[in-house]
């Protein structure tokens, strides 16, 4: 428990710096950055519960980024559900997708599962893109996305949107953090060490599998939401199968056994990408260049390479 | 805490990493010289991917045009300097970049070359940030014409498939008047797009021929690489003529794989894309007698200036301009003749010049073209209907619209949307 | 949905005739762009995710191939041995380091490989589209069976996958090059200690899986227009076509191949906005009743 209270605390302090840092150099490409930072920062985070955690690599995670955006998208846009209730039942609507996905794609082991999360995401994909009268298809939510009031929140303001978004992304970081700290969060490595041990000593491995399946895909959408809310729409690539490959990217890029791992592999992938789009329109043979290095050169994420220096086994 | 899948990289590997990042990163820097002050201009385009050809040809066209607009002189030896940037069809970075084209790079004036749904993002940015823009490839109607979408900073220097569609339903009406074809079907792709262009393509088609009807409709995924069961469905329900709003490699194939059935001997074929230059010569044994609007074309309008526009195009970048060259090459012409008329590089003044100017442009139905000032949106560019030919000029026969007819029924059409 | 359309083509031969045999010809070019996934995932036990890239750029050298030499068939070798050679390059430098690794590994290289390819194609090729056309040996009118059509580039199509299904088939059942690979797909240690070099083997199995992705891109290069990124609807396909065969299974591929061609033939009489969703659904109610798909050996 007193653990638990210290990374409370450290959360806590690291947003409040994080939002005095912003609002001491009021610059508004930093905050549009640490926005598009702490929201692909929590969607890696979330593959990582299945990919570093349980072991399950998941190549169909942008389907929960993608839902989690429409649901909430939609929803606000039909001015009947206040933003806190939309939020919360787009979370919902997301966790009984997941529910459904996930018991269908953990009855399969390793590969097969991949293949199969890849496939239930580019079907979401496509029905995006042929369900014109709802999702307005490839051109996206037309429109914006209404912000009324709520709690003496505006968030028709962008510093408030970057205050609710650092708090949500500090919030679910500390909330997933306490989650893989929990007796749960070390039943699920096990499951990942040793699947067949876990359930000789009545483990129910497939239930936990579920689970985390479950809590990933709560928290991929709610990125997701965040996204929504930060470019006022939706768009079919939050769904699409590169923005899956993009995030195990960041997760390799930065560490797969650590926790924050996924989020210091976000922010180098933004930043090559910031950096490289300026250059070239050849990213993607730089991009694959450098995560070949990473994969077949390091062999691990930077934080691995550090952590492993600093504790050695 | 590792896996044990993880091992230790070699120092050699590491090594090996760094030099070839290092390399990548410093081969494609180019230094910028700056002597004058330049007026940037930012054009968030699609440069890789599937249809990165709309973003090379978009830039292509307006570098063209700036060029000789530095060549000349400039405004008083200040020059213009075209920032290009890839947003990899994603709308989300198509922001992102136009953010930062704005915020890092001091572009004052943006030329967007993003396709429909990048231009919907870019049209927000703008919208909040104030930015002159001009959306020079996206093609959807509301974009200009729903007022709520609409913005005093945003301008469109690009067709329309409302226009298009007005146009092409009055040909074919002519055509299925004079040989008699009563049963239409549609085969486009299942998306935006694609449904507007058959939905709006029938409606005029029965508003100028009541008589006809719509047997059936088949919707193939964009970028379908099998068109088999579309065929064959076609040739089941034995339509008189078909409509489609396919385009680029999906109508190729598509054209292929009707081939092989005689698709095309059982059927006359709409195709509004196919008068394309590189469509016409990526089909190999391209059917004679498709009947296709103007994409672009060289031969039309079949005047001078534009067929020398069209030599000086090929002659620099070793292929023939598309849709997307003139309507970029127009978008830049109206900046600079602004820039040129105005003494100002400030978007204020700028957006003034442009609403209701007119300029002198081979792409014009009459030699001009001119942004309507109501909706800041291109009227009387040229627009027509003719039918393929298998060698070049490839189509012939080409009847120019009737503007005055398109002005018509669009005014009719806004009334009926409540956007008049 | 339309289920007059569906019943009254149930009701008409030549409707029958045209889109069973249209089925059969969506199935049988399914097939052959999946088996080598198949091949390479049964021996191997890893998925080749750049199988897409690997058809693209099939497709790509059998343009050049066939501007260069005007022969379909040279253009459709040359295709075939030069993404076989590729293949074979790419599992000895890249693949064969992340065999013994977990799949996000593997995953990654094939990923990093789709991002690289798509651009280099760009490169060398350019952005736009291409077609090849169809040769002039198969510019032939359909042919009428029965009151239906049947294209004969389709006849010849599905007669060379047959063809391929048979010999793999007995490459892999009847040769001994079959019982070595079935053996190591088993266990590898034990083929390796009987003397056998197990990395040649694995980068000759991967070798004909790139070789068969190849091919595909080039056999459909006719009717099919090529662009970068093209591998990826391709690569779903592929997957669809393997999760409900039993991944490993040729076998298996065929008949899902079939079945899948079948269900969009007429799928798209009854259901023609729905197409799509039926092979999803397929997919799911197979994985439902049995995991490992219809086929497959061992379980899932």
């Amino acid at each position: 428990m007193r653990a638990t209270a210290r990374e409370a605390a450290l959360a806590l302090l690291a947003c409040a710096l994080t939002l005095l840092l912003a609002w001491a150099l009021g610059s508004k490409p930093l905050i549009d950055t640490l926005m598009r930072l702490a929201i692909f920062g929590l969607y890696a985070v979330s593959l990582n519960i299945l990919v570093g955690y349980t072991g399950l690599v998941s190549f169909g995670h942008a389907m929960f980024f993608g839902f989690g955006a429409y649901a909430f998208g939609l929803l606000m846009q039909t001015g009947l559900t206040s933003l806190p209730a939309a939020a919360l039942a787009s979370l919902a609507l997301s966790a009984a997708l997941a529910f459904v996905v996930g018991a269908l794609c953990i009855r399969l082991a390793d590969i097969y599962f991949s293949f199969l999360t890849l496939a239930f995401q580019m079907l979401l994909h496509a029905v995006i893109l042929s369900w014109v009268g709802l999702t307005g298809g490839d051109q996206g939510l037309q429109g914006g996305i209404p912000r009324p009031r709520f709690l003496g929140i505006n968030l028709a303001d962008p510093w408030q949107v970057f205050v609710v978004t650092m708090v949500a992304f500090f919030a679910s970081l500390l909330a997933i953090r306490t989650i893989l700290q929990s007796p749960f969060g070390y039943a699920l490595r096990m499951v990942r060490d040793n699947a067949p041990r876990a359930a000789a000593l009545g483990l129910p491995v497939q239930r936990y599998k579920l689970a985390a399946f479950v809590i990933a895909g709560l928290f991929g959408a709610l990125a997701g939401i965040l996204m929504a809310l930060y470019v006022s729409g939706a768009y079919p690539n939050f769904a699409f199968w590169t923005l899956s490959g993009e995030g195990m990217f960041m997760i390799m890029l930065g560490g797969i056994g650590v926790f924050l791992g996924p989020v210091l592999g976000a922010a180098i992938f933004l930043l090559l990408n910031d950096t490289v789009t300026r250059f070239t329109e050849y990213n993607g043979m730089f991009m694959g260049v450098v995560l070949l290095v990473v994969v077949l050169g390091l062999r691990q994420g930077l934080l691995d390479v550090v952590m492993a220096r600093i504790r050695p086994r | 805490m590792a896996h044990s899948d993880f091992g230790r990289p070699g120092r050699r590997s590491v090594l090996k990493a760094g030099l070839v990042t290092g390399a990548t990163l410093a081969m494609p820097f180019v230094a910028r010289g700056a002597s004058k002050q330049p007026i940037r201009i930012g054009q968030p385009s699609i440069l890789s991917g599937r249809i990165a050809q709309l973003g090379i040809s978009s830039r292509n066209a307006a570098q063209m045009v700036v060029d000789a607009f530095n060549a000349a002189g400039g405004l008083d030896g200040r020059t213009i300097e075209l920032i290009s940037r890839d947003s990899k069809g994603k709308p989300d970075e198509a922001a992102r970049v136009v953010r930062e084209l704005i915020n890092n790079d001091g572009c004052q004036i943006i030329l967007d070359s993003e396709a429909s749904s990048g231009a919907f993002a870019v049209q927000e940015v703008v919208r909040e940030t104030g930015t002159l823009c001009i959306h020079a490839d996206s093609e959807t109607t509301s974009l200009t014409a729903d007022p709520k979408i609409r913005a005093p900073n945003a301008f469109r220097c690009a067709r329309q498939v409302l226009h298009d569609s007005i146009v092409g339903g009055s040909y074919a009406a002519g055509i299925a008047k004079a040989q008699g074809l009563k049963r239409w079907m549609t085969c486009s792709p299942d998306y935006v797009y694609g449904r507007d262009s058959s939905s709006e393509f029938l409606d005029y088609l029965k508003v100028f021929e009541p008589s006809v009807e719509a047997v059936g409709a088949t919707w193939p995924k964009l970028f379908a690489p099998d068109y088999t069961e579309n065929v064959t469905r076609i040739l089941e329900t034995k339509p008189q003529a078909l409509y489609s709003a396919l385009y680029s490699g999906d109508l190729v194939s598509f054209i292929d794989q009707g081939n092989l059935y005689g698709l095309f001997d059982q059927v006359k074929f709409f195709a509004i894309n196919m008068a394309d230059y590189t469509t016409l010569h990526a089909v190999k044994k391209l059917p004679a007698g498709i009947y296709s609007c103007n994409r672009y074309l060289s031969t039309f309008p079949a005047t001078k200036s534009n067929a020398e526009w069209s030599a000086a195009y090929d002659k620099r970048y070793n292929v023939l301009p598309l849709n997307w060259a003139w309507q970029n090459a127009l978008a830049m012409q109206f900046l600079v003749e602004a820039i040129k008329k105005t003494g100002s590089d400030d978007g204020k003044v700028l957006a003034g010049a442009l609403r209701g100017m007119t300029v002198e442009s081979p792409f014009g139905a009459k030699g001009t073209v001119t942004m309507r000032a109501e909706d800041q949106t291109i009227v009387d560019y040229a627009i027509g209907w003719g039918v393929t030919i298998p060698q070049a000029p490839f189509v012939e026969g080409m009847e120019a619209a009737d503007w005055t007819v398109i002005a018509a029924r669009e005014t009719e059409w806004k009334k009926q949307k409540g956007w008049a | 949905m339309n289920l007059d359309a569906f019943a009254g083509c149930l009701s008409s031969a030549s409707c029958l005739i045209t889109q069973t045999s249209a089925g059969l010809i969506i199935g049988m070019l399914l097939f052959l762009v999946a088996c080598g996934v198949t091949l390479i995932f049964g021996v191997l036990g890893v998925i080749n995710f750049a199988h897409g890239a690997f058809y693209m750029l099939g497709a790509y050298l059998a343009l050049t191939a066939y501007q260069l030499t005007d022969s379909y068939l040279a253009a459709v070798l040359c295709a075939a041995a030069g993404v076989g050679l590729f293949g074979v390059a790419f599992d000895r430098l890249f693949m064969s380091r992340v065999y013994n690794s977990n799949v996000l590994m593997q995953l990654l290289v094939c990923y990093a490989f789709v991002l690289i390819l798509d651009d280099a194609v760009k490169m060398i090729w350019g952005a736009e589209f291409q077609s090849m056309g169809m040769p002039a040996a198969f510019a032939l009118r359909p042919l009428h069976v029965l009151g239906g059509l049947v294209p004969p580039f389709y006849v010849f199509l599905v007669a060379v996958t047959i063809a391929i299904a048979i010999a793999l088939g007995g490459l892999i059942e009847r040769t001994l090059f079959g019982k070595i690979v079935r053996a190591a797909a088993v266990n590898r240690q034990m083929v390796s200690a009987l003397g056998i070099n197990t990395s040649l083997l694995y980068a000759s199995v991967f070798g004909l899986g790139a070789l068969l992705a190849g091919a595909a891109g080039a056999l459909a290069a006719p009717v099919r227009s090529a662009t970068p990124g093209m591998g990826v609807s391709i690569l779903i396909e592929s997957f669809i076509v393997t999760v409900i065969g039993g991944m490993g299974s040729i076998a298996g591929a065929f008949t899902a191949a079939v079945l899948l061609g079948l269900v969009r033939s007429f799928g798209s009489i009854g259901f023609p906005l729905f197409t799509d969703g039926l092979m999803f659904g397929l997919m799911v109610i197979v994985l439902l009743i049995r995991p490992q798909g219809l086929f497959a050996r061992g379980s899932a």
